[in-house]
């Protein structure tokens, strides 16, 4: 099956869409943060991950160059207009980069967009889970004042079961994956509709691919893909090409984001568990060991052969744990490949000679 | 303690150390000066105590195995417990600056280059995890840690470094979260650091296996709330013009602020400081001979070009009078309270320029123009330390269109000499201060 098929909406048209229906759209930058809370305000949170490919020259006036390139392509488009029919931008402290912009959004760059940050506690204890409710409700109160509704706790759990539901779902696509018969670009195409399409938009796709079997499985060299953002996706059709099957990822914007359903009555409370029940992330403070355990099991539980640590330039969370993180899966017989990039250039031809060679270990 | 650790302490520290020192003063006096006293004033009488101080620091530290526990610790974390609890503390930072002084950091750093760890992370992380790796230093050796602790008020940086610290050594890591301050901090933000901070007094008691004395801890934040009010005042004395003490001065007295804090020896050395600068101030006495304008210097020092920078602007005679680095450590003294020592450090801890917005810290530096009689403001834009750079840009750009302010960007980095051009250096520099009308 291809994704031709299943006709996935374009971006613009989802937010003409919600707003022809009185919704409003939320710029989200990565990678966590309570989709629930924005749904139970009509709010559709629209992630932003760059975007790649833009003329990102507009953000030299305020940031320098060694800022990833995420940050830059972020600030660049919101300059180019790219964020025109957007209500609200979130900036989640993720890092030093993004603490930086959201500090530049609120005091420096003009824009008539309502600003909003979210603290995310890097505690793992109880401290960890009570701030992060408290900063969920400031954000509730802020949205209130805003947009003039105060949704109830029937509300927010109408919400929030909505989004675990979608959760479930992109956690079935992924342990189906290999089923699903599609390749590499077409399961990423797919998966990161969860960035844009409203919760119950994802769960209908992603029934409907998975009510389909597939006529024949995509056997590739199996290997695990680990960073941000697997952008430019040409990478993907790349791969494919090469033979190589991406069988499972520690990606950020993807496998790094399948959330397990909270327990908790409370619903900031039940938003805080769901962000802190993801798989580990150095963002969040998770310890190297816990990464290296995960990276491990992904291996395993898939059969990869290698893994590709495909990385965003100057993004420090990722560079600080490679050389732990590639010296452990050697220690395993796991070969490992490091690729970094900036999401702006065409993936070059050292950089396919670099996974040639790679594969040539691997096979 | 053991007794055999105990002899080996006293014969080299007590013993050994002091006949050292005696012997280095001695030499040192017998020493041509290298300092450019026909622009700069002579260097401060302090700072050979300075340099013994920390020399005695890292001695104390080469015979700590079987006397006290070990800590690795952030240069802002709430370090008042641990030396309740009788710590040895390291901190990292503070090591790697020494080495950028003694430029010793690109082959300490290269260690962890050739490791796999990337040019573009923290070249004090870089010299930290070099010096981990090989062992190399510029003090001898390093103490192992049996504790670390890592608050993020500084940046997430620390957070990522410390975790591979903690892999390595295999030992516990406390993290102190610090929620980043956008425009006002609230309750729940006090009350979550707070609550880490209670957290983390078991976890420390453990390892050193000992109790935290409540009086004890009131005695350290008093001692560190005198000596950083101690430091605040030495810094404002850069007010007076000529200026008394310059920031490059600053940036080499701070080491006591950031590694000593809560100690007696930290606050009389700062006393004694004081009363230094102000015998220089009724001698008429500034830090740059013939002053002639007076700069601010924004984000850390380029460590490895301290001397550089003060000959180069007391040539011109330009003083640079204040820095807001050094104005971080004492801007917080208000805020501690012996009375309420957890609660104080909370809100100490969570608010250090690098915690605040980008636009506070503009108001920072706008604050400390008019206070200190600045002619233009230096902003080193440090490759290394993105949340003190990121921001810089519109900072001088509003600094010049609001307040006519001569202001320049800088491109450097604080540790790494192979991001520092002398020659592109030098002609900013000389076109700054053409705008400075010199
Ligand atoms: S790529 Fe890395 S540095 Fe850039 S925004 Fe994402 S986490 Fe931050
Ligand atoms: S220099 Fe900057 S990034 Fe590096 S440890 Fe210090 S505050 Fe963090």
């Amino acid at each position: 099956m291809s994704l031709q098929q299943l006709k996935i909406p374009k971006r613009k048209d989802v937010i003409n869409e919600f707003k022809a229906r009185g919704g409003k759209i939320a710029a989200v930058l990565p990678i966590h943060y309570p989709r629930a809370l924005f749904r139970a305000f009509s709010i559709l949170p629209i992630e932003l991950w760059g975007p790649p490919k833009i003329d990102n020259s507009f953000s030299g006036s305020h940031l320098q160059a060694y800022v990833c390139s995420i940050v830059h392509n972020a600030l660049s488009f919101l300059k180019i207009g790219g964020l025109d029919e957007v209500d609200f931008i979130l900036v989640p402290h993720t890092c030093d980069s993004l603490q930086g912009l959201g500090s530049l959004l609120v005091d420096f760059v003009t824009t008539t967009k309502k600003v909003l940050t979210l603290y995310l506690p890097r505690d793992k204890g109880e401290p960890g889970y009570e701030f992060l409710g408290h900063e969920i409700l400031r954000i509730y109160t802020i949205l209130s004042q805003i947009t003039g509704l105060h949704p109830d706790d029937a509300l927010l759990f109408d919400a929030i079961h909505i989004e675990e539901q979608a959760d479930k779902a992109l956690a079935e696509l992924y342990f189906k994956r290999k089923k699903l018969g599609l390749g590499n670009m077409d399961f990423y195409r797919l998966i990161r509709t969860r960035e844009f399409l409203p919760a119950e938009h994802f769960i209908k796709l992603s029934q409907s691919v998975l009510s389909v079997s597939a006529a024949k499985s995509f056997n590739g060299l199996p290997v695990v893909l680990s960073g941000i953002i697997p952008e430019p996706m040409e990478l993907l059709d790349e791969l494919s090409r090469m033979g190589i099957s991406v069988a499972a990822d520690d990606l950020a914007c993807c496998g790094r984001r399948l959330y397990q359903p909270g327990v908790s009555m409370n619903p900031f409370r039940r938003l805080s568990e769901n962000l802190f029940s993801a798989a580990p992330d150095p963002t969040r403070g998770d310890s190297l060991e816990s990464r290296i355990q995960y990276l491990k099991s992904l291996v395993y539980k898939s059969k990869a052969k290698g893994v590709i640590f495909y990385d965003v330039k100057f993004c420090e969370p990722e560079l600080f744990d490679l050389p732990d993180l590639k010296k452990a899966l050697k220690g395993q017989g796991i070969p490992s490949l490091t690729l970094e990039v900036d999401i702006n250039d065409p993936i070059s031809s050292q950089m396919l000679t670099r996974i040639e060679t790679f594969l040539e270990v691997i096979r | 303690m053991s007794i055999f650790s105990h002899i080996k302490y006293f014969m080299n520290v007590k013993l050994g150390a002091r006949s050292y020192i005696m012997f280095n003063r001695w030499r040192n006096a017998r020493r041509p000066l290298r300092w450019n006293t026909k622009y700069l004033a002579p260097p401060l009488k302090v700072d050979k105590i300075t340099k013994e101080l920390i020399a005695l620091h890292y001695l104390d530290g080469h015979y700590v195995d079987g006397r006290k526990s070990v800590a690795w610790v952030t240069s802002g974390a709430p370090v008042e417990i641990l030396q309740a609890l009788g710590y040895y503390v390291i901190y990292p930072e503070n090591h790697a600056a020494i080495c950028g002084v003694k430029r010793k950091v690109v082959e300490i750093a290269g260690e962890a280059e050739n490791a796999g760890y990337s040019l573009d992370i923290c070249s004090y992380a870089r010299t930290d995890i070099g010096a981990m790796l090989s062992g190399k230093s510029a003090v001898g050796t390093l103490p192992k840690p049996d504790l670390l602790l890592a608050c993020t008020n500084i940046c997430q940086t620390v957070l990522h470094w410390y975790r591979i610290l903690s892999y390595h050594f295999n030992v516990p890591l406390i993290i102190i979260d610090t929620p980043f301050i956008y425009t006002e901090y609230s309750d729940a933000d006090i009350e979550y650091v707070k609550n880490q901070i209670e957290d983390s007094i078991p976890v420390a008691e453990n390892v050193c296996r000992r109790s935290l004395s409540f009086k004890k801890l009131q005695n350290v934040v008093k001692m560190s709330k005198d000596a950083s009010e101690l430091w605040l005042q030495i810094i404002q004395r850069g007010t007076h013009i000529p200026a008394p003490i310059s920031a490059f001065d600053q940036f080499i007295q701070m080491a006591p602020i950031v590694e000593m804090r809560g100690k007696a020896a930290t606050v009389n050395f700062y006393a004694a400081l004081l009363r230094e600068v102000d015998e220089r101030i009724k001698n008429g006495v500034g830090a740059v001979v013939n002053e002639r304008k007076r700069l601010l210097w924004d984000n850390l020092p380029i460590w490895h070009r301290l001397r550089y920078f003060a000959e180069y602007f007391g040539t011109m005679g330009i003083s640079v009078v204040a820095s807001t680095y050094t104005n971080a450590w004492g801007e917080l003294a208000p805020l501690m309270d012996k009375d309420r020592p957890v609660e104080s450090m909370a809100k100490t801890y969570i608010y250090p320029v690098l915690n605040r917005s980008a636009g506070s810290k503009l108001g920072t530096i706008k604050r400390m123009a008019e206070e200190f009689h600045i002619n233009g403001v230096v902003l080193h834009s440090d490759r290394s330390c993105k949340p003190y750079s990121i921001g810089q840009i519109d900072q001088r750009n509003r600094l010049i269109h609001d307040d006519r302010m001569p202001a320049l960007l800088l491109e450097a980095d604080h540790n790494d000499t192979r991001s520092f051009s002398e020659e592109q250096t030098a002609s900013r520099l000389d076109a700054f201060v053409e705008m400075l009308g010199i």
